[in-house]
């Protein structure tokens, strides 16, 4: 379904189709009662399975298992506010760090003990890295 | 039941109490058949709109401000007390630390629901690569404190 970044396993597969078929029950049996007894059923479902030591009849199931999930997606599915869907999807954008780097003299000379500060972290950071992965190759440093 | 509503009621009160009064005494003033003279003076009438305004603000108050603070005590106490509901986790075996599916005997799929009902008790979404590396409860107190940036 979605591109693959990683190798997933099949096991991690099988829990991540177990999840979002969950979900979708969710979105459809708004009743608690209701979802839980759907719940239960399709866990049994997924139980029935667990001893299958086939590959080639787990993928199989696997994929009917997607195929069945996808046919029954709801239209409208309930997602958490700050995730991708919800309504309030990036709604608060957080700056990255680094715009305050690019802030005018004038400007951080307001702040002249946050900055100092800052400047002493930006040390220490970079005497962390070079006693954890040593000294950068000087070819590789400037990008251009 | 809007405001037009209890403003269209009251008034229909108010005509029907009219009515009778005028049928007793016939001598009601001619200005007190005015709608909104009546409403105003009558203290039925305007006990009802007072009632029916309360009733109305205590039904409609919607919280939009931020949530309680976390601290990661609290984290923690929230997160033990979804496991500790869960069935197939047994209270007396649980702590902190104990290994979802090494100590408590949890299988995959019971960890997935386990993560869900986090999901649901801290109302955001933990994607499977996080899911994974949560094996106990302290990983996911940690999660959930990086998460909401709570250090202390």
């Amino acid at each position: 379904m979605s591109v693959p970044f990683t190798v997933r396993t099949h096991s991690r597969q099988v829990c991540s189709l177990y999840k979002r078929a969950l979900r979708n029950l969710e979105a459809w049996y708004d009743r608690k009662n209701i979802f839980r007894y759907r719940a239960v059923l399709l866990r049994q479902r997924f139980d029935k399975n667990r001893s299958v030591t086939d590959m080639a009849e787990a993928s199989r199931l696997l994929a009917a298992g997607e195929q069945e999930l996808f046919e029954t997606k709801h239209f409208q599915p309930r997602t958490f506010a700050n995730s991708a869907g919800g309504c309030a999807f990036e709604r608060e954008v957080i700056p990255p760090d680094w715009v305050i780097d690019y802030w005018h003299p004038l400007e951080k000379a307001q702040y002249p003990e946050y900055f100092a500060k800052r400047e002493q972290r930006k040390q220490e950071f970079v005497a962390w890295w070079e006693k954890q992965y040593g000294k950068p190759d000087p070819k590789d440093l400037g990008h251009h | 039941m809007s405001l037009t509503q209890v403003v269209r009621s009251c008034s229909r009160f108010a005509a029907k109490s009219l009515r009778v009064t005028a049928a007793v005494s016939s001598t009601a003033q001619p200005q007190m058949r005015l709608m909104h003279r009546i409403s105003s003076n009558s203290p039925a009438v305007s006990a009802l709109l007072n009632q029916n305004y309360s009733a109305w603000q205590s039904q409609f108050v919607r919280n939009y401000s931020a949530k309680p603070p976390l601290t990661l005590k609290l984290i923690g106490e929230r997160v033990l007390l979804v496991l500790k509901l869960y069935d197939k986790i047994d209270p007396s075996k649980l702590s902190v630390d104990s290994h979802f599916i090494n100590d408590l005997g949890l299988d995959s799929l019971d960890h997935v629901e386990v993560i869900m009902a986090m999901e649901d008790e801290f109302g955001f979404e933990i994607p499977d690569s996080d899911a994974e590396k949560l094996l106990k409860p302290a990983d996911i107190i940690k999660y959930v404190a990086d998460k909401e940036d709570i250090y202390d």
